[in-house]
């Protein structure tokens, strides 16, 4: 019997070699004197996620994300290079080492935590029910007999559900803008909206609504390799000072119209 | 090779079956008074003066030549602003009415039409009342004539209904979606809501053929 081995079987079997290179290397701690060396930070980002992650109008990557990440940058005194990530393939791409770190509006969860490190929170959502400035509430049950908007089988759906008492009416819309033009218009007393949301609706008519009830809140980290553990103290390091001296604040202001919430600021 | 999954749906269908019935119930009420806007308006159009039958024309312009999402957002989201607030369900209704009497008021106008002068005449010559020449000389026939036009706008209008759930009306298309969400078993949810929308389609159509067999059975001689 004869192997006969031709050009593109060879290729194949290299071709094969280099995968399971790939996929058997270890995912490498990393440094910031690693990243100083090398004079580039390379940051993974959402850049379909607004107001965090977007293309501006020069297509290039802005947003929330990318404000911290140059701010991340400037304070290891490194030139920024952002990486466009979406979100399956974010830790993915953390974990094959082609980027440093993610600022990708990575929820902090449990699930997540053994996969990556997170730093404490930089940014979050929260979900709550908004509503006129003059309407008097503070509790779930106060609720009663109101309608609520909310768009359909959306977080806020969920969480709006399970806390409203049997006499309220929960108004379910195809999506936010239609859940938002519903308040807008008197149709609903109350929406359950995301806090992104309702600093749009801040900007669309100031001063008329407010929150009434918190939800929920996810918080997000910025994310490094697993066992990155000096890294991550230069991070949490940085993030401190970011949050002390009002620069995230600013970020946070510029990109959601509002000062960095105190379950963000206060979160360690 | 996709594995359907029937079993949560069949185990919220009385969801479903509200949602089937709101549906009906929206659909029958906007035939009814739908069919009265337009017999009033076709009347208008075809008898009335100049005033009467522009404004008739400008409504039926309006309507036949704008989306009907758009005008059930303008009933819902814009006339609050005006100070007039309807429920959704209520909203829903109404646009539905106003949409099916512009294109019923054609139909029905075009039936209007197909009455020779000779029969309006001969009603005369028989004495008969302006309101009984109305009913019996033209109205009748008329309808006649275009009921299967009105049927297939009828139809229409019942599949249309679905948009309603875009205004957080809780039809059957509203019950599919919510049901949709929380089982996320999508195909087999809308296979289900499409089997009902075609058993809905084919009931109304077995009501309009026995209507016709009641009321319009007497032998044509043309």
């Amino acid at each position: 019997m004869t192997i006969n081995i031709t050009r593109r079987v060879a290729l194949a079997l290299v071709g094969a070699g280099f995968i399971a290179a790939t996929a058997s290397m270890p995912a490498m701690a990393q440094t910031v004197e690693s990243i100083k060396s090398a004079g580039t930070v390379k940051i993974g980002m959402l850049v379909d996620f607004p107001p965090f992650g977007i293309m501006n109008e020069s297509n290039q990557p802005d947003g929330y994300d990318a404000d911290v990440a140059k701010l991340l940058a400037k304070e290891f005194g490194v030139e920024v290079q952002i990486v466009p990530v979406t979100g399956p393939n974010r830790i993915p791409y953390l974990q094959s080492n082609q980027v440093d770190l993610l600022v990708a509006s990575l929820g902090i969860t449990e699930e997540r935590a053994k996969s990556v490190d997170f730093s404490d929170p930089y940014a979050g959502i929260s979900i709550g029910v908004f509503g006129a400035a003059d309407v008097d509430m503070s509790k779930p049950e106060d609720l009663s007999g109101k309608t609520i908007g909310v768009a359909r089988a959306s977080t806020q759906d969920t969480a709006v559900t399970a806390i409203a008492p049997q006499d309220a009416t929960i108004q379910r819309f195809d999506d936010d803008a239609s859940a938002v033009q519903a308040l807008l218009s008197g149709q609903v007393e109350l929406i359950g909206v995301s806090n992104v949301v309702a600093a749009q609706i801040e900007a669309a008519a100031p001063g008329r609504f407010n929150q009434k009830l918190e939800l929920t809140q996810q918080v997000q980290g910025i994310a490094v390799r697993k066992g990155s553990s000096e890294l991550l103290e230069a991070v949490n390091a940085f993030l401190d000072k970011v949050k002390e001296n009002g620069e995230l604040s600013a970020i946070h202001e510029k990109w959601l119209g509002a000062p960095l919430p105190s379950f963000i600021a206060d979160a360690n | 090779m996709y594995a359907f999954n029937f079993a949560p749906v069949f185990a919220s269908f009385d969801q479903l079956l509200v949602g089937a019935w709101l549906t009906v119930h929206l659909s029958c009420a906007a035939m009814l008074l739908g069919l009265i806007v337009s017999i009033v308006c076709a009347w208008g159009k075809t008898a009335g003066p100049f005033p009467i039958r522009f404004v008739i024309n400008a409504y039926i312009e309006i309507i036949r030549n704008t989306p009907f999402l758009i005008q059930i957002f303008f009933i819902f989201f814009g006339l609050p602003s005006l100070g007039l607030r309807f429920s959704p369900n209520s909203a829903a209704l109404l646009a539905l009415v106003i949409n099916f009497g512009a294109y019923g008021t054609e139909i029905i106008r075009a039936g209007i039409e197909s009455i020779q002068k000779g029969q309006i005449e001969a009603g005369t010559a028989l004495g008969l009342s302006k309101l009984q020449i109305f009913r019996y000389v033209i109205m009748k026939p008329a309808l006649r004539t275009v009921y299967p036009a009105l049927t297939s706008q009828f139809i229409y209008l019942m599949l249309t209904s679905s948009v309603v759930s875009a205004i957080s009306a809780d039809d059957l298309a509203a019950a599919g979606n919510d049901l949709q969400s929380a089982t996320f078993a999508s195909f087999e949810v809308y296979i289900v809501i499409t089997l009902m929308y075609l058993a809905l389609s084919i009931g109304f159509s077995a009501i309009f053929a026995a209507v016709e067999k009641m009321a319009f059975k007497y032998p044509l001689s043309r």
